[in-house]
């Protein structure tokens, strides 16, 4: 789907400074378009606790330029979308692609109630709480998010999904019985193809070969065996024998094998009414004999063509040599489909249908299912519309020898707990595992996995970069031990901590949800460091420290704060105030640049620095949680986005440079290219307020120079 | 009667609200109170979601009145009257209750008082909106025009960006020539770009643009009128050959303020100033703009091979100038480079607290660093000590080096840099009285918000830039006061703006012209006048008043109210808080 946007600014970023230029051009009267990558408005700040020098709640202060943004009469907001690509036209004027990604929820209906999120099956590390705890993969940003819509992350399908010849969503099956939805597992792969204990005996499990956990470790995730345990579970609890639409057209089939009664089975999930003609034969065919040698249980294929029968799918037995056009008329058929090709041909009539190939070997089965399926549909057709035609594709790969592994030994019966067991080594790779479990629990019905991206052609004059910053990843300093030791957190996910819609409700150490006592602040954590690549100071950290001291102090009493810093820049209107009183309330100030981290018995720390101003040397200190006090890094993607023109320069440290001098702010190299807030550097929140307005008188200035021409 | 189907919304604001304010109970205890049709707890009242779901309350329910309990109405208040308009509702049948600043962070240690409190204004708040009328806000048509007073580099750029959308422009000047403080540098930190060719380029573009007229030894005498209308009076000295001021009367619809501030003069005797050899920062930058072809440094003469500079000199202090100066540091090192440069065997010491070299700005440090300067931090309370006269004119400092065990050390110095930051300008007072703007503990004016609303005053249609609001760098100047010049522009572009409609009535009925009103008025808003028979009678002039309400409590005839606060609403609301 494609659509086109005519504005006068096209903001990329809604964070605060993307937010604030929005709003201030548009109440100049110029038409925004705001475009964010993430579901929500709201960039970084709409994550903190309280802000520094005022205290004020930060969700009280975003929350209304949110709001206000998202309703902006002359603003128009995409969420959860992407600038692809900015050309310069042939007027002056920019081209950009703008990709809304497919959010597979409906927002018109989605009434953010977030049922769906308490159903879902994946659990992916929660980016709006920098990874403290998960969210689902279907998901609802935070509870102010605007709009308060929910999204499903997806990343195409699963290779497991992907590689299954009988179309089974084997992600979500893996997926539900993970979460020990045994039932709910069981009538998902009904869904999409029966025989399901068979196939956990039977099928080569061409999942498995493909199964990413078996890429990284060469062992994949045992999903042929959670298949066996879903067959066996089945068998002793039983269940799912509703039958599916009932229907009023009949349809013959002529056939007891795996073939005939698949097609039966998705028939009879199309709303037609099938009629087995068994001629004297048991139910099973080949399958049969996968039972005599002992390749699968009998209860087991007597539970699945059960499950079949229950469908609705009814037998009669009669005479082998019965006509088929008897066999039609005798029974009221609109149709008929007869499993052995060779004969099929006795009679080549139309409404008589047949597979070209003869398929019934064991092992096939989930290919046989496959073609069951994919006849299915135009059998339906037919009996809908009078045509029939087969896809091309319905015999792809099964003419010749078919080269798959013999069935690998294991066909014990698996316990429903040891299945669980096998699930939890799901990577999900795809993350939304296309269980369906959201579809069901949608009171809104909002659900819709048919979504696709829609691409929006977009010409405007000038463009505002907001896109930010990113913190520093502290792993690449691994002296400071975030990836070894649970109990050294980042500032990010101490401020989630300390949020009002805080993850537990109190400030918890990871490791044992311990209460800590005695917490560290580590200033310069990848800022003023050539080590971690950035030499340049991140002027955010030390008044963020500063608030969190004080902030931790305030919910935890008794709890010691010391922050390690080489100096304290509290530079801005009230922040040395700010940071007297941090001081006055008793936090410990220790200049002295931390060397490394290593962990007590108990999970508790010793940070080792050097103490500057005491004795000297170097000393060791006992704390139970540390907090990294990461820095700000530039985060210079949309560059990428700029084709045909030069992109906007970057200076050393890589972000946007405001090339023009010093009484031009937020204007780049690019005329009609403007940069606001911290995609220029670290900023802190005034600063990019203030200097969001400033780019956006630019842009105001420049739309006025241009209209006069 | 107005509001007959009221919506209560108390709000939990996260746990800001309910970690101590037991919602749920006020919810209960004013279910049935006369007029509530609905009471419900919202988390987080402000957030869209919630707002999206009370405006379909509003209109399922047909509910004609809101109370929202939550934070300041400083916050919110335009918020949840936007909500209540979209909702189809008067925005004026709106009432919000403060129940964060009010209870919930005032009381955190009694939860059931808390609980009471919140309850109390809660009723309070539902006779208000129970009383309310709907009212419609005061429509005023801006002027396409703007006033900027200060024309340092700050005020410069704000004024060429509005002449740019369009807009008229007067720019003031108190000195005889534009430039302020950046125009008489030659090199400013980081790049050493030279202040007064900025200046002189900034200027150029001035007098391309037709829309701007340029006013030198020019002040801000008078201002009436409110936002989107304001007639100002400005004074000119008089020039070469004149004898008196010009008065000059302009009408223009917004105020920006770009005073700047001041360079902190040393006492007499603060670290020896005074004496030959001790130096502020603007001395020594002064100095070294005006010998800049020269290899050397020298002062009065003579080659300087030694120079310590005294950082957070009239800054951080502990009392009157508590605030750290920002520009301070990076300004100071970037001049030891420039030493440097000139001549590298000159050794520099900074004895400094903490070196904020904020951001990119760091660069500057490590190239001193890398250079060979020495720092030395002291402690606030053992502040270094300047000794000058000893051995013929040198003079010793003595500083505690906290970074090697508090030792005593003693630099002998050829030149004494005493790091002064910036304070408000004397000056800065007229403007002060005239726009009556309030300013801060650092004697700055104030913003009204630093996030939300922050070159915004509370007077509306002035805004403030530069670092008439704090001390700022020049770039940090440009921005603030460009940022200025975009919510002016904001204003003005839209071309309308709209004002509350709290204004003073009168009672003709009941006026009896005694004229006390008259007197109490501040604004100068209430005039006599004469009804068809002659008496006379108290007259609002809209524009004028603010609806401070002065002029109510001393009308001896009750002839006096503030539209949308009348009598009956006030004395419900008392009522409503008293109810037990």
């Amino acid at each position: 789907m494609k659509t086109r946007l005519q504005v006068d600014c096209l903001v990329v970023g809604g964070g605060i400074s993307g937010m604030e230029s929005a709003i201030t051009l548009g109440d100049m009267g110029f038409d925004v378009l705001l475009v964010e990558k993430e579901a929500s408005i709201g960039g970084k700040m709409i994550l903190l606790s309280k802000v520094f020098p005022t205290l004020d709640c930060s969700s009280c202060i975003s929350t209304p330029k949110m709001a206000s943004t998202y309703n902006h009469p002359k603003v128009t907001s995409f969420t959860y979308s992407e600038v692809r690509s900015i050309k310069r036209g042939p007027n002056g004027a920019f081209e950009a692609k703008v990709i809304k990604r497919p959010t597979f929820v409906d927002p018109e209906r989605c009434t953010g109630c977030g049922q769906c999120e308490k159903v879902c099956t994946v659990a992916r590390p929660d980016q709006f709480n920098d990874g403290l705890i998960a969210r689902r993969a279907i998901y609802i940003p935070f509870p102010q998010a605007v709009p308060k819509k929910a999204v499903v992350e997806k990343k195409g399908v699963s290779p497991c999904t992907r590689s299954c010849p009988a179309g089974i969503s084997v992600h979500g099956m893996v997926a539900l019985v993970r979460n020990g939805r045994f039932d709910r597992a069981y009538s998902r792969h009904l869904e999409d193809a029966p025989f399901v204990g068979s196939l956990g005996h039977l099928c080569p499990a061409y999942c498995e070969m493909k199964c990413t956990q078996g890429k990284k470790s060469k062992i994949p995730v045992g999903i042929k065996g959670i298949e066996r345990a879903l067959g066996y579970w089945h068998l002793k609890n039983g269940g799912d024998k509703t039958p599916s639409k009932s229907g009023e057209k009949r349809f013959g089939i002529v056939g007891v094998g795996p073939l005939a009664l698949s097609l039966a089975y998705f028939l009879a999930q199309k709303g037609v009414r099938p009629l087995i003609f068994t001629q004297g034969k048991r139910l099973g065919g080949s399958l049969l004999d996968a039972v005599e040698k002992g390749l699968l249980p009998k209860e087991i294929l007597e539970d699945d063509i059960n499950t079949i029968l229950a469908q609705g799918v009814e037998q009669k037995d009669s005479p082998e040599n019965t006509p088929f056009d008897a066999l039609l008329e005798q029974n009221g058929l609109e149709g008929l489909f007869i499993e052995d090709p060779v004969r099929a041909k006795e009679s080549e009539r139309e409404r008589i249908f047949s597979s070209p190939l003869k398929l019934d070997e064991p092992h096939l089965l989930p290919h046989i299912i496959g073609v069951a399926r994919k006849i299915s549909g135009p059998i339906e057709k037919f009996l809908e519309k009078g045509e029939y035609s087969l896809p091309e594709d319905a015999f792809k790969g099964l003419e010749g020898e078919i080269s798959i592994q013999e069935p690998q030994g294991h066909n014990e019966e698996l316990l429903p707990e040891e299945a669980q067991g096998l699930a939890s080594r799901c990577l999900d790779c795809a993350v939304c595992s296309q269980c369906h479990e959201c579809m069901k629990a949608c009171p809104a019905n909002a659900i819709d996995f048919s979504m696709e991206p829609e691409e929006v052609s977009v010409t405007t004059k000038t463009i505002i970069i907001a896109t930010g910053f990113s913190l520093f990843d502290p792993s690449k300093k691994p002296l400071l031990g975030y990836d070894r030791l649970p109990n050294v957190i980042t500032a990010m996910q101490m401020d989630r901590l300390l949020a009002p819609t805080r993850p537990y409700n109190a400030v918890l150490r990871p490791s044992d949800g311990k209460v800590p006592g005695n917490i560290a602040i580590v200033l310069c954590a990848g800022s003023r460091d050539r080590t971690a690549g950035n030499t340049w100071c991140s002027r955010i950290c030390c008044m963020y420290s500063i608030k969190q001291a004080q902030l931790i102090m305030g919910a935890l009493p008794i709890a010691n704060v010391t922050i390690y810093y080489i100096d304290i820049r509290a530079f801005g209107k009230g922040y040395e105030e700010f940071f007297q009183q941090a001081k006055a309330m008793g936090t410990n100030f220790v200049k002295g640049k931390v060397a490394r981290i290593e962990p007590t018995a108990n999970d508790d720390l010793y940070i080792y620095y050097e103490d500057m101003e005491r004795k000297g040397g170097l000393r060791r200190q006992k704390h139970d949680l540390v907090v990294l006090a990461v820095g700000a890094m530039a985060s210079p993607q949309l560059r990428k986005a700029f084709m045909g023109d030069d992109a906007p320069d970057v200076d050393e440290m890589a972000f946007f440079s405001q090339s023009k001098g010093l009484s031009e702010p937020g204007v780049t190299n690019i005329e009609g290219v403007f940069v606001a807030g911290s995609a220029t550097g670290p900023r802190d929140i005034p600063d990019c307020v203030v200097h969001a307005n400033a780019c956006a008188a630019q842009v105001a200035s420049y739309l006025k120079k241009t209209e006069k021409g | 009667m107005a509001s007959q189907k009221i919506g209560v919304f108390v709000c939990r604001c996260g746990g800001n609200i309910s970690d101590y304010v037991d919602v749920e109970k006020v919810v209960e205890s004013i279910k049935g109170v006369e007029g509530v049709k609905i009471a419900r707890v919202n988390m987080f009242s402000c957030s869209d979601s919630a707002q999206e779901e009370m405006i379909g309350l509003i209109k399922r329910e047909g509910l004609d009145g809101i109370v929202i309990a939550s934070c300041s109405p400083k916050l919110h208040l335009n918020t949840f009257r936007q909500m209540a308009q979209r909702a189809g509702l008067n925005p004026y049948q709106y009432t919000q209750v403060n129940i964060r600043e009010q209870c919930s962070w005032t009381h955190t240690h009694d939860r059931d008082g808390a609980t009471q409190k919140a309850t109390r204004l809660v009723r309070a708040g539902i006779e208000a909106t129970r009383h309310s009328e709907p009212l419609h806000p005061i429509e005023v048509v801006t002027r396409p025009s703007v006033l900027v007073v200060g024309a340092g580099i700050g005020g410069l750029r704000a004024a060429i960006a509005l002449g740019e959308m369009g807009l008229t422009v007067h720019l003031l000047e108190k000195a005889d020539r534009p430039g302020g403080l950046v125009g008489t540098r030659k090199a400013l930190f980081p790049t050493g770009a030279d202040g007064t060719s900025e200046i002189d380029s900034l200027l150029q573009r001035i007098h391309t643009l037709q829309n701007i007229s340029l006013y030198t030894n020019a002040s801000l005498v008078k201002k009436e009128g409110s936002i989107g209308d304001f007639s100002v009076s400005i004074r000119v000295e008089p020039k070469d050959g004149q004898d008196r001021a010009d008065t000059i009367q302009l009408n223009v619809g917004a105020i920006l303020v770009t005073t700047g501030a001041t360079p902190y003069v040393p006492k007499e005797g603060e670290y020896g100033y005074g004496a030959k050899g001790i130096v502020t920062l603007r001395e020594f930058l002064d100095l070294l703009d005006s010998s800049r072809d020269s290899d050397g440094i020298y002062y009065e003469g003579k080659r300087v091979r030694r120079i310590t500079y005294i950082y957070c000199v009239g800054s951080r202090q502990k009392e009157g100038h508590t605030y750290c100066s920002r520009f301070c540091c990076s300004s100071a090192i970037f001049a030891s480079l420039e030493v440097h440069k000139r001549s590298p065997d000159v050794l520099q010491y900074h004895l400094y607290r903490d070196i904020r070299t904020y951001g990119s700005l760091e660069a500057l440090y490590q190239r001193a660093l890398d250079q060979g300067s020495l720092f030395i931090r002291f402690s606030p309370d053992s502040p270094p000590k300047v000794e000058c006269g000893h051995n013929g004119g040198g003079i010793k400092v003595l500083v505690k080096d906290l970074l090697t065990s508090k030792r005593e050390l003693e630099i002998s110095s050829d030149l004494v840099v005493l790091v002064t930051g910036l304070v408000p300008r004397v000056e800065q007072q007229e403007v002060q009285d005239v726009l009556k703007l309030p300013v801060g503990i650092d004697g700055f004016f104030n913003e009204i918000h630093p996030k939300l609303r922050p070159v915004e005053t509370v007077v509306a249609g002035v805004y403030i830039g530069g670092c008439a609001q704090g001390p700022k760098n020049a770039q940090e100047s440009v921005e603030s006061s460009l940022g200025a010049a975009a919510k002016a522009g904001s204003i003005l572009l839209k071309g309308k703006v709209e004002l509350e409609p709290f204004v003073a009535e009168v009672d003709e009925g009941l006026c009896d012209g005694c004229g006390q009103c008259v007197e109490a008025c501040p604004y100068d808003a209430i005039t006599m006048g004469q009804r068809s028979d002659g008496t006379p009678v108290a007259v609002v002039n809209t524009r004028l008043c603010k609806g401070e309400g002065a002029c109510v409590p001393v009308c001896p005839k009750e002839a006096l109210e503030i539209r949308g606060y009348g009598h009956e609403k006030i004395r419900s609301m008392i009522r409503g808080l008293l109810t037990e």
